[in-house]
């Protein structure tokens, strides 16, 4: 290596033959260079070091043929097996070719004397340097060319490290030395930037614009800012509100670590041309191009957090209206974005924000606490029911009561025991709302969760279960915590939660309270289900309801249910129920007799009110109201054609009034066909099947409270609709049970004729007797008072009674069959042709057309 | 003198010309003697952005003592 180096020396430098000194010092001189680090960088591939030296080649001889000449050579140098480097031989020979060959040129000029040897300048031939000299020199850019025109007037371009000190300032929402926020001048208090008017320095339009846009980070942050402030110093903030400022000032810090990172970025720079020396910061220029900070630099930083601050103040602007969980769900708004920095930022946010509300979650879903101070969850208490208990007395339940029905009116230490009901407790202690709901959640879930806690704070405060509610709540603080990352878990434990407190809500209800033993007692008293022991009932109290209303008395009545209980099957059910069962009178008005107001009434107390309410009960009253009617005609028309048919045989001895006998039993079997059929009809029909449906729904055992209130409102509902043949129509609800009753007092006064004929025809029969007897010789003939008033002058008006009943009972049935004909409800309609079966009605309707 | 080795020579030669074609194309200033020496050395392993900083550096040095020899010498 040593010898070709010698030999390069002599080539090139031809007096290093006779000089040896000269030549070991050049040789010296040249391995020391080969031994240096000039062009150790990279290996360039073969393609480039052609490209690069075809652009070189161009530039010295734009016609291109050298070019072409290039690339032929190249390709046969590429053929050649012999050089193992050939791209080093390339690049030398280009790199070689690459610095100017000036160097002959050079000394001539003896101003530029080449360094002393010894000290190579090795900065003068590295390749980087060489580059920007080798380009041929162009003309000034049009930027240059402005910035000496501004030079020359005396208003130079403001120095990038001038304005870079304010817009640090701007970025914090300070206003800076030339560049200003100012409020403008329109309503909304926008701010706006002013850039004042420096006679010394001119702010180029480009850099206006870049300043424009990185002011746009300081505005927004001073929203931000001024919005974690205000909510710091103000009482009375939401906790997800706080939490949410608590987010943004952890965010707000990190942007503060930039700031500061950018501003020591920026001493960094230098300093130095103050005095704006243009070829010193020429100079600085090229070094801040490696190291400090420029304009568009900071853009670029800041890019970022520009997008940040966006989402951060549309979160700001956002949380002025909403509130709670409406805040959540305004923030969960932006979750679903394409973008996944705005997702992340938002899940971010979401997280921390949800924290409070989950918490709450926690508490409401197993120990159906509500802790709420500031009303952010979607549950809210009512404040009037808030700390009502079920044992404390309460007006409202009263006046309730009172407006509703109206019963009770001779006593008046039962309405005073009425409580809050249940229900209204149930239903209105707590309302869901939906607004409030987080979208996250959705709302089936969040029904589940508001059910949920409304059940364990239903089990723990009215069902006095508070136990079982506390142990749970431990058991399910080992469960983990609920947080918005992990929604499925969140929706498993809800679910679970949900038939954990239902299921035992359930059982409270059935075991504990037994539900089901009130609501059979219901239906066996308050229905007539037990058929024994109404007709016990009715037999011991049917005289005593005949008399008028204000000759009753409540411990008479009461004494009457006492003994038809013990005579009947009834006295095998349990004390509890029994004991609940009482005998009353509606307030009655003057004129009215027993049958009109007594009434049964079965009380039930807390927690059972919250099913059996005091609506319900009304509508069992009604139905009994009713069902006791029917039951009264029926044992009417029972006794009248026991009567009758036994009477007639025996001793109603009056041939002329046979055939009216016979019509008279005509209309009374029509009569006890039609109720027979009703009675069938409401109970098998309707309350049976009703029952029927209430207790599979029971033995599910599936749903929460809200589900068997709602089971046990529409058994009752549907009960209410059919036996009281209640019709859809609006106004005429109510017009085929006035037909009915209208039927029933025809039966009542058809009774009461036919009883006076009867009676007629004893006396009659009476009278014949004792002339039969006097003919014989016999004196049996007892002149009564009473017996004047069945003479044989009345006996036409009797007659004309007992048709004329018959026949408008004859035509209200037949008005009934037509009405239940066309009624909406199928099983009201197969009513009417059970009424009419064999078509009776219709028959007779088209002999009367006829006639 | 084998066949192979009179091959090998005369491909050596043609691979000279052709860079030193290459290097008058591209106005380097070597005659080909220089080249073949500094092909050589770059063969044997050296740097060639430094070979060619060493060729400028003695061109230098050979224009200097050209100098100094005419100042010396009038």
């Amino acid at each position: 290596m040593s010898d070709a180096l010698d030999s390069l020396v002599y080539s090139l430098v031809p007096r290093a033959r006779q000089d040896d000194r000269l030549k070991r010092q050049l040789v010296a001189h040249c391995e020391e260079i080969l031994s240096s680090h000039i062009g150790q960088t990279a290996e360039k591939d073969i393609g480039h070091l052609a490209d690069s030296i075809k652009r070189h080649l161009l530039q010295t001889n734009p016609s291109g043929a050298s070019t072409l000449r290039f690339t032929n050579l190249l390709s046969r140098l590429l053929d050649q097996p012999v050089l193992s480097r050939k791209q080093a031989s390339l690049q030398f020979l280009h790199t070689l070719a690459s610095t100017p060959v000036s160097a002959p040129a050079a000394s001539f000029l003896p101003a530029l004397a080449p360094p002393p040897p010894s000290r190579p300048s090795s900065k003068a031939t590295t390749p980087i340097e060489s580059h920007p000299t080798s380009r041929p020199h162009r003309g000034k850019s049009k930027a240059d060319l402005l910035r000496e025109y501004r030079l020359r007037l005396g208003q130079p371009h403001i120095p990038e490290h001038l304005i870079l000190r304010d817009t640090l300032y701007l970025l914090q929402g300070i206003s800076g030395k030339y560049v200003q926020f100012s409020v403008s001048k329109d309503a909304e208090q926008n701010k706006e930037l002013i850039f004042t008017e420096d006679p010394r320095y001119f702010v180029p339009a480009p850099m206006r614009a870049l300043i424009h846009r990185l002011a746009e980070v300081g505005h927004l942050y001073q929203r931000v800012d001024a919005f974690v402030r205000e909510r710091e110093g103000r009482v009375g903030v939401g906790m997800i509100e706080q939490s949410l400022c608590h987010h943004l000032q952890t965010q707000l810090t990190e942007y503060y670590r930039l700031i500061a990172v950018l501003e020591s970025q920026m001493s960094a720079a230098p300093h130095a041309d103050e005095s704006g020396k243009e070829n010193v910061a020429a100079e600085d220029r090229t070094r801040e191009e490696e190291t400090g900070l420029t304009l568009k630099r900071l853009d670029v930083w800041i890019e970022d957090w520009r997008l940040r601050m966006r989402m951060m103040s549309v979160c700001v602007e956002g949380a002025r209206d909403a509130h709670g969980g409406a805040l959540v769900n305004l923030i969960h708004g932006y979750a679903e974005n394409g973008d996944p920095f705005i997702r992340k930022f938002t899940n971010q946010l979401l997280e921390e924000v949800s924290k409070p509300f989950f918490a709450t979650l926690h508490k409401w879903l197993f120990s159906g606490e509500l802790y709420d101070p500031f009303s952010e969850f979607f549950v809210a208490v009512d404040p009037e029911l808030a700390h009502l208990q079920y044992m404390q007395p309460s007006l409202q339940g009263v006046g309730q009561l009172a407006s509703d029905g109206g019963f009770g009116g001779g006593d008046v230490e039962d309405t005073s025991e009425e409580h809050a009901g249940g229900l209204q407790l149930w239903e209105q202690k707590y309302r869901f709302r939906k607004e409030m709901l987080p979208a996250f959640v959705g709302e089936t879930f969040g029904r589940k969760i508001f059910s949920t806690g409304k059940s364990l704070n239903f089990i723990r405060y009215s069902c006095h279960d508070s136990d079982w509610v506390a142990t749970r709540e431990r058991l399910s603080n080992t469960g983990g915590t609920l947080k918005y990352s992990d929604i499925v878990g969140l929706e498993r434990s809800i679910d679970t939660a949900y038939q954990i407190a239902s299921q035992r809500l359930f059982d409270v209800f059935f075991d504990k309270y037994k539900l089901l033993d009130h609501l059979m007692a219901l239906k066996h008293y308050l229905l007539l289900g037990h058929g024994d022991f109404a007709d016990q009932l009715m037999e011991t109290l049917g005289p005593s309801l005949s008399r008028p209303a204000n000759t009753l008395y409540r411990h008479n009545l009461t004494a009457t249910l006492e003994s038809a209980l013990r005579s009947s099957n009834a006295q095998n059910d349990p004390p509890d129920v029994l004991r609940r069962l009482d005998a009353r009178m509606l307030e009655y008005s003057h004129g009215e007799i027993g049958w009109d107001v007594f009434t049964l009434e079965y009380k039930v107390d807390a927690p059972i009110d919250t099913v059996l309410d005091p609506t319900a009960m009304m509508k069992y009253l009604k139905l009994f109201n009713h069902l006791w009617k029917v039951k009264r005609i029926e044992g009417t028309l029972n006794s009248g054609w026991m009567r009758i048919a036994g009477g007639a045989k025996t001793f109603l001895r009056v041939p002329e009034l046979e055939y009216d006998w016979h019509q008279i039993r005509l209309v009374m079997a029509e009569m006890i066909h039609f109720i027979r059929q009703v009675v069938a009809y409401c109970h098998l029909e309707v309350i049976e099947c009703s029952w029927q449906d209430l207790s599979h729904f029971i033995q599910k055992k599936e749903g929460d409270l809200d589900a068997l209130i709602e089971n046990h409102r529409a058994y009752l509902d549907r009960m209410v609709k059919k036996v009281l043949l209640l019709s859809p129509k609006a106004g005429r609800e109510e017009n085929l049970l006035n037909q009915v009753r209208d039927v029933f007092t025809m039966i009542l006064n058809f009774r009461e004729a036919t009883d006076d004929l009867y009676n007629y025809c004893l006396t009659e029969s009476a009278r014949r007797d004792a002339e039969k007897d006097a003919a014989r010789g016999v004196y049996t003939r007892i002149e009564s008072a009473e017996d004047r008033r069945y003479t044989t002058e009345s006996l036409p008006d009797i007659l004309s009674r007992v048709r004329e009943y018959g026949a408008a009972f004859s035509d209200r049935v037949q008005g009934i069959v037509q009405a239940l004909a066309s009624h909406p409800d199928l099983d009201c309609r197969f009513l009417g042709i059970r009424l009419s079966f064999s078509d009776f009605y219709k028959t007779k309707k088209e002999q009367q057309l006829r006639a | 003198m084998s066949t192979r080795e009179a091959d090998r020579i005369t491909a050596a030669e043609e691979t000279l010309n052709t860079l030193f074609d290459i290097s008058q194309l591209l106005n380097t200033g070597l005659d080909k003697e220089t080249l073949a020496t500094c092909v050589g050395l770059i063969e044997s392993g050296v740097n060639p952005e430094a070979l060619a900083a060493v060729v400028q550096e003695l061109r230098r040095e050979n224009a200097a003592a050209k100098a100094a020899h005419a100042t010396n010498g009038r």
